[in-house]
């Protein structure tokens, strides 16, 4: 999903009224599964489009956006993906990841 | 720079100026607030062209300050944090460049343009196929292409721009047409940042033997992918358009369109005087 797709999708919501959360990588730092500018949009109910990495740190970013969606209030996000290989959890990839996650 | 919209602006104004310079607008720099003294102040943004500021950061000294670095990174096309001291203070932006997705010209659309022209989609591409036969150029069969436009093959480029950001394979059904089409683009001034040519190594060689009797140079042949793809032994004619497709992003981000684990050599570092069973090297 590429970003016309999701800012598409952040005006479809806006102009609906549904409450979401756009989650951005600003800074990515080591081996990181995206990009700075890879981008998704989280649901009230949890449902998401678009990806900024799947197992390596979405979970965090997802609980933080639940947050953000209930409060309104932007806030930065840094994701450690630099677990210890054998402790089997799914931030092995080695780097660290800083996401910006904001009300839509 | 003129200021024209010292408002707040929202997310979603942001993402229309986004959506905008993505549909092939002029590019903008969205810059927000990631990191601030004043926590109200995270999430302020501004939106920055070549010659015009919407949105407000709260202060004038302070949107002069991060319009300046969001014209720096629009020309360089950077996405990225920036940091602004200000009164002693560090202001953390994220800035975002938006500009048009480069585009991705088909000429041809058989089976291996209709399966290219699936890819460049979800790749990012704008996607223009053109072909001189209606019941193959028609939107039913392109239905994620931008645009779709039967030509004629004297002048297919008549109503296409060919710049430096387009990204051109031509994957017509006759080698005449191939030959056609190539040397219309050759003989133009505009380089496109992609331009590929399929067929068997014979038939290349035949087209340019015929492009460098009609006086082409051979130096702007060089630069000619062809035969097109990377070597993954495609055969049917999605796997040559994945062929295709990965040597359009390898010659997009400088990628070398070898095999990682190759280059990597991540087991030279985990057992480096590693012997085989064999007995050794």
């Amino acid at each position: 999903m590429d970003d016309r797709e999701i800012y598409a999708a952040v005006v479809r919501a806006a102009e609906s009224g549904q409450r979401v959360a756009l989650a951005t990588v600003v800074r990515a730092r080591g081996s990181t599964p995206r990009e700075a500018g890879s981008k998704m949009l989280i649901g009230a109910d949890g449902q998401q489009q678009g990806t900024i990495g799947g197992g390596c740190g979405e979970a965090v970013v997802l609980e933080a956006a639940r947050e953000v969606i209930e409060t309104g209030v932007a806030r930065l996000v840094r994701v450690e993906l630099t677990d210890d290989y054998l402790s089997w959890s799914p931030a092995v990839c080695g780097g660290v990841m800083e996401v910006f996650v904001e009300p839509v | 720079m003129n200021h024209s919209h010292a408002d707040a602006i929202s997310v979603a104004q942001a993402a229309r100026q986004a959506l905008a310079a993505l549909e092939g607008g002029t590019p903008v720099a969205l810059v927000t607030i990631v990191q601030a003294p004043l926590e109200d102040a995270v999430g302020r943004r501004l939106v920055v062209a070549a010659d015009e500021v919407t949105g407000t950061l709260g202060s004038a000294e302070l949107d002069r300050r991060a319009a300046e670095l969001a014209c720096e990174a629009l020309a360089a096309r950077a996405c990225g944090i920036r940091e602004l001291e200000l009164n002693g203070e560090t202001w953390a932006f994220y800035v975002e460049s938006q500009y048009a997705a480069p585009e991705l010209l088909i000429v041809g659309a058989g089976h291996v343009g209709q399966a290219l022209s699936r890819f460049g989609a979800t790749l990012g591409f704008r996607v223009t196929v053109i072909d001189d036969r209606p019941e193959f150029a028609n939107r039913e069969r392109f239905p994620e292409a931008t645009r779709v436009q039967v030509v004629s093959y004297e002048d297919p480029f008549r109503d296409v721009v060919v710049g430096a950001d387009s990204y051109v394979v031509l994957v017509t059904r006759g080698h005449k047409y191939d030959y056609d089409s190539i040397l219309q683009l050759l003989r133009r001034e505009a380089r496109p940042a992609y331009l590929g040519m399929i067929g068997s190594r014979r038939r290349v060689r035949a087209t340019f033997e015929a492009l460098v009797r009609d006086g082409v140079d051979p130096a702007r042949l060089a630069q000619v992918h062809a035969p097109i793809g990377l070597d993954i032994g495609a055969e049917t004619p999605e796997e040559i358009a994945l062929a295709i497709a990965a040597e359009l992003v390898a010659v997009r981000r400088g990628g070398s369109g070898g095999a990682l684990g190759g280059k990597e050599r991540v087991l030279d570092r985990v057992a480096p005087a590693r012997e085989t069973e064999q007995g050794g090297k």
